[in-house]
C-alpha cells in the first residue's frame, strides 16, 4: 500500500479555520489534506479532562460568538453534525465590592432594568446603543468579517457618502480616534455600568485603553447577549468541521507537523512534515498558522523578499497581556453574596469580579503590561449551569481566566511554571470572597494554564498572543497582519495565509478560513456555490 | 416520538465500536455511533494530562497487533493518517546493582537476543531463540485465532497444538494447563530471564499463579516482543484514523450521550433512550460498552432470561489487569546503571524497572492482587526517543504501567493521597535503577490510578481488559458461554467490546468477529476481501 | 405619471437611474444584477400578505441594462446582490418618505452579497438610491404611503 502524497489543497492547521476552508475545498470537489501538529485536530478548540474523569474543561476557547451570523455554520451543516448550542439566558454579569451586581441578560429589558438600578440614563443610552447596533450589526459585521477586507480609508469614504455619520449616534467615523474608555465617558456617567462595557470590550481583545479601538465597541455591544456554549465542550465543533470535511473526501491527519513549504519556481507545490514526509499540491498550500512559522521557518528565505522577512520579524505585532486560567472541578455552583441583591447573578454563565471602575481595569493594564501579576480579580465561568454534561451527575466545572503578563518581569515566561499554582490558589481565593460557598471541601482538584502554556500548547498563538496578532487600528482589515499579506495571498504563487493572523482576527469567527476560501476561489475560478445569493 | 431512526447504532466508541461502525456502514447500513465521552477511542486515548505539549498514553501502549488488524488495510488507515514505528529495541529489564541488562529486539535482528541473554545462561538464550524462530510465521494463525468468533470445539486442543508445534523441544500438551510461572522456570533457569518474562506475562493480564494459562510463554509472549509498534503521535492517532474512516464511509458520531436504556420490543432491539431522545434502530444495536453495563444496566432484568441476568451480574473485573499509568515530563531519558554493559538499554521501547528478582515481580502481583499497594515497580515507556513530536523540543515524555489494586480496595480520598505519594516512592526507586531519574530531571509528574480510569471509561475497577482473563471468562467462554457468540440473547443486540472474546487489548477483534456474526444474521458481505482466512 | 410597480414605472427609474449616471465623473464598468423581494407585510396594498414581488434589474456599467419581473427565482440568471424586505417599506422609500440607508442600517432590508463593492462604488450607489426613491414622479392608484396606522 503506497501513501497517497498528492493532493489538490494542503492546508497546514487544523484549527476551526483550516478545517473549515479545507470542508469547503472538499465540497467543491477538491482533494484536500489539512496537517495538524498536534495529537487533536481543533487547535483553540481543545476540551480536556485535565483535571478529572469526568470533568470536561474547555482548556482555550470557551466563547463563541458568531454561531448565529458565521455562514459555514449553515454551509457546512455544524447542527447536523452534532454541535449542540446554548444561549444562555442569563450571560454575563459584574459584581462589585459593594455587594451590587449588574446582569447582562438575553431578554433586552432585564439588561436595561438591571442597569437602571445604577443609572436610568445609561440604561437609556445603553438601549439606545444596543439598538442602533443591533440594527446594523448584521449588516456590518457580514460586511466587514466575512468578505476580504476593505481599507479603513475605502470604508471611511464609503461611510461618510452614505452620510451614515448623521444617521448614527454611535457609527461616527470619530470612533476612530478614541479609545473605548473616551467612548464610553463621553455616552455613559456611571462607573460600574462603564466598568462592565469596558470589560466587556477587553474580554473581546478589545483592550479599553488602546486608541482607536472605539471603532469596534458598538459592534460588540450588538454581540454583547449573543455569547454560546458548545454542549459538551468546545472540540465538538471541532470534530463536526472534520466530520464534513472527512464525509466530502477530504483528510485530516493529526501529528503530521509541518516543517517546510515546498516553493518551486515562485510557487508553493507542497509542504515536508517532521516524520519525513513529502506531499504535493496540485493547486495550493494555505496556512493558518503563525505568519512567522509560515514565512520565517516553513519558506526558504530566498523564496521571499528580504524586505518582508524583516517585516515579519519587526512589524507583526502581538498582544501586550495574555490569559492565564484555572480550571476547577467542584461539587457544586457558585453561590455569590451579591445574589442578595440580583438573584440572576447566581445563573450567569461568566461573572466579572470586582471590577468597579475603568480606573481599576486601567492600572492593571498598566502593571500586566510591565510584566507585574495584579491582584487577581478573574472573570469565572460555570459552564455547568448550562451545558448538562461536561461534568459528572452533581458536579461543576469551573474556569477562571485572570488578564496577564506572557512574560513576567522576573524570570520572563519560564517563570511561569513556578508560579502557576500560587497565582492559581490567590485567583480561586478572589473567586471565593464573592462566593464564599466554595469551599476546600467543595473543590475537587484544579489545573492552570498559564499565558506561556498556550504558547507551548498552541505555538501559533506566539506569546500567548490568544488572537494571533494585536488588536489594534493600525493591525486591521487589509492592514493584518501586514498590507501585503492583508488579502489572504502571499508573495509565493498558490501560498494562502487563512487563519488568525489575517483579518477579522482570532476567537471563533469562522472569517479567516472563510475570507480566505473567497479569495481562493478568484484565483482557482471555483465556483461559489456557497454564496448563492 | 424518536429523535432520529438508523439501521444500526453502536453504543461506545471505542476502537472497537468505531470498527463495527465502519464495516456496517460499508455495507450499506446507516450507522449511529453514541458515546458518552466528548472524545472517542475509549482506552486508546493519549492526551496533554500533565504539561502542555507532552503528550501520554494514558492506557493502551504499544501495539502489537498492527500487522493484522484487518480494518487497517479494509479501511486505508494509513491514508487516513494512522502511523507507526518498530523501534529496534523492544523490551528490557534494567537492574538496580547495575548487572546487565537483558533487551530482546526487534524481529529483524532477533539474534541479538541470544547475547544478551547468554549473559546469564547460554541455554536460555538457546531456548529463548529456538521458541522465537518458530513464532515468526504465527501471524496467520494468530489472525484466524482471533478473527474469527471463538470456537467451543476447538477450546481444548490448545495442548496439542502446542505439542504439535513444540513437540520436539519436550513440549508436552499438558504445558498449557500449567501457570505461567511454572512453564517459565521450566524452560528458563537464570533469575534475570525468569523476572522479564514474569513480568511480560503479567502485561497479559494473567496472574502468574493461574493455572491453564501456561500457554502463552511460548505463543502470544514471544510472537509480540520483536512486533511491538508505536503509534507516532500517539495511541489515540489510531482512533483518529478510524474516526476519520468511520466519516468517510458515512457514519455518524454522536458525542456527550450516555446511553440510558435500550428499548426491547417484542424481544427485539429496537432503539436506545438518550438525552436527546430515543434514537430507533430498524436493524441492529451492537454494543462496545461492557457486557454487564449492557445488560443490567441498559436492557435489564425484564427483558432477560433470569440466567443470563445473573451471568451479567456476576461478570468479574479485576484484580489482574488493574492498571495505575504514572505521566512523567522529564528533561532527560533515563540513564540507567546496567547501560555500561549495553547502552541499548537506554533505548528500549518497554524497560521493566523495579524488579531485581523474579520474586519482586511474584510478590507485587499477589500484592496487588490482594489489595495491597506493591513495592513500587513498572514497565515504562519513553516514546519521545522515537517520536520527538511528543513532547516540547529537546524534552521527553515517559509512562509506565502499573498492576494495581480495584479501584474498589480503597476510598477518593486514599487514592488521592495514593496518587502523590506513591509517584513519590516510584520516583525514588527508579532512581536505584536509573539515578538520573530524580526530582532535578522531572518537570512534573502525576499518577493516573485505577478510580480515574474506571470513572473515565467505564473500565470497572479499572480493569483495562474490561473482564478478568481467567478461564471462565476466556475464549468461548467470554464474557460466559451463552453469549460468546456476540449475540446477547435478544433479537438484534450483539456485543462489539473487549467483554467478548477475545478479551481486552488493542486487536480490534471483538468489533471485527461481531460485524461477522452480524453480517451472517443479515446476509451482509464479509468483512475482508474474499479468500481471506479470517 | 405611473403607476408603482408597473413596467411603465420601471421605465422611468431606468431612465432615471440612467440620467443620472451620465453626470457621475466615473462610473464602474463592472455588470451586476440585483433581485429586490418586496415582502407583503400585511400593510402595502400592492403585495398580498405572505406573497413576494421580486424585480430583476441589470446594471452594466452603471447603467441599466433592463429590468424584469419574474413569479419565482430563475436559477439561470446568477445574481451579484438580493435585497428583501416589507413592502411598506419599500412603498416609503419610492415615496421618497423613508431612507434606503436607513433601511439598510436599520436591518429593515436586508441586503446580501458581496458589499465591497457597494461600499468602494458608494458615489454610484448613492445615485442609484437617488434615482428609486426621488427619482420618479409616481402615482399610488391604491392608495399611498404612508398608510392609516403606518407610522
Amino acid at each position: 500500500m503506497t501513501l497517497k502524497d498528492t493532493y489538490d489543497a494542503i492546508i497546514i492547521g487544523a484549527g476551526h479555520n483550516g478545517l473549515t476552508l479545507g470542508a469547503y475545498l472538499a465540497r467543491s470537489g477538491l482533494e484536500v489534506l489539512v496537517l495538524e501538529r498536534r495529537h487533536e485536530e481543533g487547535g483553540g478548540l481543545c476540551s480536556e479532562e485535565v483535571t478529572q474523569p469526568g470533568f470536561v474543561h474547555n482548556i482555550h476557547a470557551n466563547y463563541h460568538t458568531f454561531v448565529d451570523m458565521a455562514p459555514p455554520v449553515a454551509d457546512l451543516d455544524v447542527r447536523g453534525h452534532g454541535v449542540e448550542y446554548v444561549r444562555p439566558e442569563v450571560q454575563m454579569a459584574s459584581i462589585y465590592d459593594d455587594g451590587t451586581a449588574l446582569t447582562i441578560h438575553t431578554d433586552m429589558d432585564k439588561t436595561l432594568a438591571s442597569m437602571a438600578r445604577f443609572s436610568e440614563k445609561d440604561a437609556a443610552t445603553f438601549q439606545r446603543l444596543y439598538g442602533e447596533a443591533h440594527g446594523f450589526v448584521d449588516l456590518l459585521l457580514g460586511t466587514l468579517m466575512y468578505q476580504p477586507p476593505l481599507s479603513v480609508k475605502e470604508l471611511t469614504k464609503a461611510l461618510a457618502t452614505f452620510g451614515v455619520e448623521d444617521r448614527s449616534e454611535f457609527l461616527s467615523v470619530k470612533l476612530r480616534r478614541e479609545t473605548i474608555n473616551q467612548f464610553l465617558n463621553r455616552h455613559f456617567e456611571n462607573d460600574k455600568i462603564k466598568a462592565h462595557l469596558a470589560f466587556h470590550g477587553a474580554v473581546c481583545s478589545y483592550t479599553n485603553d488602546v486608541a482607536g479601538l472605539a471603532i469596534g465597541y458598538p459592534l460588540l455591544v450588538g454581540k454583547i447577549d449573543n455569547w454560546h456554549l458548545c454542549v459538551g465542550g468546545s472540540h465538538r465543533l471541532a470534530h463536526a468541521l472534520w466530520r464534513d470535511l472527512a464525509q466530502h473526501g477530504g483528510v485530516m491527519w493529526s501529528d503530521a507537523d509541518v516543517t517546510d513549504i515546498i516553493v518551486e519556481g515562485g510557487r508553493a507545490v507542497g509542504v515536508k512534515t517532521a516524520g519525513g514526509l513529502e506531499l504535493h499540491a496540485r493547486k495550493l498550500v494555505a496556512s493558518t498558522v503563525s505568519v512567522e512559522q509560515t514565512l520565517l521557518e516553513f519558506v526558504n528565505p530566498k523564496e521571499i523578499p528580504d524586505e518582508l522577512s524583516q517585516r515579519v520579524k519587526s512589524e507583526v505585532v502581538h498582544k501586550d497581556w495574555s490569559l492565564f486560567s484555572v480550571h476547577m472541578a467542584m461539587r457544586t455552583f457558585p453561590e455569590y453574596k451579591a445574589a442578595e441583591f440580583d438573584p440572576d447573578v447566581n445563573r450567569a454563565w461568566v461573572v466579572n469580579l470586582g471590577i468597579d471602575s475603568i480606573e481599576r481595569l486601567n492600572a492593571d493594564w498598566k502593571s500586566i503590561r510591565a510584566g507585574n501579576l495584579v491582584d487577581p480579580q478573574p472573570n469565572a465561568a460555570v459552564n455547568s449551569l448550562y451545558d448538562p454534561v461536561d461534568a459528572p451527575e452533581g458536579c461543576t466545572t469551573g474556569l477562571l481566566r485572570q488578564f496577564a503578563p506572557f512574560a513576567l518581569a522576573d524570570g520572563g515566561e519560564g517563570a511561569w511554571d513556578d508560579m502557576g499554582r500560587w497565582y492559581g490558589q490567590k485567583c480561586i481565593d478572589a473567586w471565593r470572597r464573592y462566593a464564599p460557598n466554595l469551599t476546600d471541601d467543595e473543590i475537587i482538584d484544579w489545573s492552570v494554564f498559564t499565558p506561556h502554556d498556550i504558547a507551548r500548547k498552541l505555538p501559533n498563538m506566539v506569546r500567548g498572543d490568544w488572537m494571533m496578532g494585536e488588536i489594534s487600528l493600525a493591525n486591521m482589515l487589509d492592514q493584518r497582519p501586514l498590507p501585503e499579506l492583508g488579502q489572504y495571498r502571499t508573495p509565493i504563487d498558490g501560498l494562502y495565509m487563512a487563519g488568525s493572523t489575517q483579518h477579522p482576527h482570532g476567537f471563533i469567527t469562522f472569517g479567516p478560513g472563510y475570507n480566505a476560501l473567497q479569495v481562493i476561489a478568484d484565483d482557482l475560478g471555483i465556483e461559489k456555490w456557497w454564496s448563492r445569493i | 416520538m424518536a429523535v432520529a431512526t438508523y439501521d444500526a447504532i453502536v453504543v461506545g466508541a471505542g476502537h472497537n465500536g468505531l470498527e463495527t461502525a465502519a464495516y456496517l456502514q460499508r455495507a450499506g447500513l446507516s450507522t449511529l455511533v453514541i458515546e458518552r465521552r466528548h472524545e472517542e477511542g475509549g482506552g486508546v486515548n493519549t492526551e496533554e494530562a500533565v504539561l502542555p505539549g507532552f503528550r501520554h498514553n494514558m492506557h493502551a501502549s504499544y501495539m502489537e497487533f498492527f500487522d493484522i488488524i484487518p480494518m487497517i488495510p479494509d479501511f486505508d488507515l494509513e491514508d487516513c493518517g494512522l502511523r507507526s514505528l518498530t523501534p529496534e529495541n523492544q523490551c528490557g529489564i534494567a537492574f538496580s546493582d547495575g548487572r546487565p541488562p537483558i533487551v530482546l529486539h526487534r524481529n529483524d535482528r532477533y539474534e541479538l537476543d541470544h547475547a544478551s541473554i547468554a549473559q546469564y545462561s547460554k541455554a536460555d538464550a538457546d531456548t529463548w531463540i529456538e521458541i522465537k524462530k518458530r513464532t515468526f510465521d504465527f501471524g496467520d494463525m494468530i489472525a484466524i485465532g482471533i478473527y474469527n468468533p471463538p470456537n467451543p470445539a476447538t477450546q481444548g486442543m490448545q495442548g496439542q497444538l502446542l505439542e504439535g508445534m513444540f513437540g520436539d523441544m519436550g513440549v508436552r500438551a499438558h504445558y498449557s494447563t500449567k501457570t505461567p510461572k511454572t512453564v517459565i522456570d521450566e524452560l528458563y533457569e537464570s533469575a534475570e530471564m525468569r523476572t522479564l518474562l514474569y513480568r511480560t506475562s503479567v502485561e497479559f493480564g494473567v496472574p502468574l499463579d493461574q493455572t491453564g494459562s501456561g500457554g502463552h510463554i511460548f505463543t502470544s509472549i514471544p510472537w509480540q516482543v520483536g512486533r511491538w509498534r508505536m503509534a507516532l503521535g500517539g495511541t489515540h492517532t489510531l482512533a483518529k484514523a478510524m474516526m476519520q474512516a468511520c466519516y468517510r464511509e458515512g457514519v455518524e458520531l454522536l458525542e456527550n450521550t450516555m446511553v440510558d436504556k435500550i428499548i426491547v420490543e417484542d424481544g427485539r432491539a429496537a432503539g436506545v433512550v438518550t438525552r436527546h431522545g430515543e434514537f430507533r434502530a430498524n436493524k441492529v444495536i451492537a454494543c462496545n460498552a461492557d457486557v454487564r453495563q449492557v445488560l443490567v444496566d441498559m436492557v435489564g432484568p425484564d427483558n432477560l432470561d433470569p440466567l443470563i441476568y445473573k451471568r451479567a451480574k456476576d461478570f468479574r473485573y479485576g484484580p489482574s489487569g488493574v492498571l495505575a499509568t504514572p505521566a512523567l515530563c522529564i528533561y532527560d531519558p533515563p540513564a540507567y546503571k546496567s547501560a555500561r554493559w549495553d547502552p541499548d538499554i537506554d533505548k528500549c521501547f518497554y524497560t521493566v524497572v523495579g524488579y531485581d528478582q523474579p520474586e519482586d515481580v511474584a510478590r507485587y502481583v499477589r500484592d496487588a492482587h490482594a489489595g495491597h499497594l506493591p513495592e513500587p515497580a513498572a514497565g515504562t515507556w519513553v516514546n519521545t526517543l522515537w517520536d520527538p513530536s511528543q513532547a516540547p523540543p529537546g524534552r521527553h515524555a515517559a509512562t509506565g504501567w502499573f498492576f494495581f489494586p480495584m479501584a474498589s480496595y480503597f476510598t477518593a480520598e486514599e487514592w488521592a493521597a495514593i496518587r502523590v505519594e506513591y509517584m513519590e516512592e516510584f520516583l525514588l526507586r527508579w532512581g536505584d535503577f536509573a539515578p538520573n531519574m530524580n526530582h532535578d530531571n522531572v518537570i512534573a509528574m502525576k499518577l493516573y490510578t485505577p478510580d480515574l480510569m474506571e470513572r473515565k471509561n467505564l473500565m470497572w475497577e479499572g480493569d483495562c481488559l474490561l473482564g478478568e482473563m481467567a478461564v471462565d471468562q476466556t475464549g468461548a467462554n467470554r464474557p460466559f458461554p451463552e453469549v460468546a457468540d456476540y449475540r446477547l440473547t435478544i433479537d438484534g443486540l450483539y456485543n462489539c467490546g473487549p467483554s467478548g472474546y477475545p478479551g481486552g487489548g488493542v486487536h480490534a477483534a471483538p468489533g471485527y468477529n461481531a460485524y461477522k456474526v452480524i453480517a451472517q444474521d443479515l446476509g451482509l458481505p464479509a468483512p475482508g476481501p474474499e479468500g481471506r482466512a479470517y | 405619471m405611473p403607476d408603482v410597480y408597473t413596467p411603465e414605472w420601471y421605465e422611468a427609474v431606468k431612465s432615471a437611474i440612467n440620467d443620472r449616471v451620465a453626470t457621475l465623473a466615473s462610473v464602474p464598468v463592472d455588470e451586476f444584477t440585483i433581485a429586490v423581494e418586496i415582502v407583503g407585510d400585511g400593510r402595502t396594498p400592492y403585495v398580498a400578505e405572505g406573497d413576494v414581488r421580486r424585480f430583476l434589474i441589470r446594471l452594466e456599467g452603471g447603467t441599466c441594462a433592463w429590468y424584469r419581473e419574474l413569479d419565482a427565482d430563475d436559477p439561470s440568471v446568477k445574481l451579484d446582490y438580493r435585497f428583501t424586505g416589507p413592502g411598506s417599506d419599500f412603498d416609503a422609500i419610492a415615496a421618497g418618505l423613508a431612507d434606503p440607508i436607513d433601511a439598510a442600517l436599520s436591518g429593515t432590508i436586508r441586503v446580501k452579497g458581496d458589499m465591497r463593492f457597494l461600499m468602494r462604488q458608494a458615489e454610484m450607489v448613492q445615485v442609484l438610491l437617488e434615482a428609486y426613491s426621488q427619482g420618479v414622479e409616481t402615482t399610488w392608484p391604491k392608495g399611498r404611503p404612508p398608510y392609516d396606522g403606518v407610522s
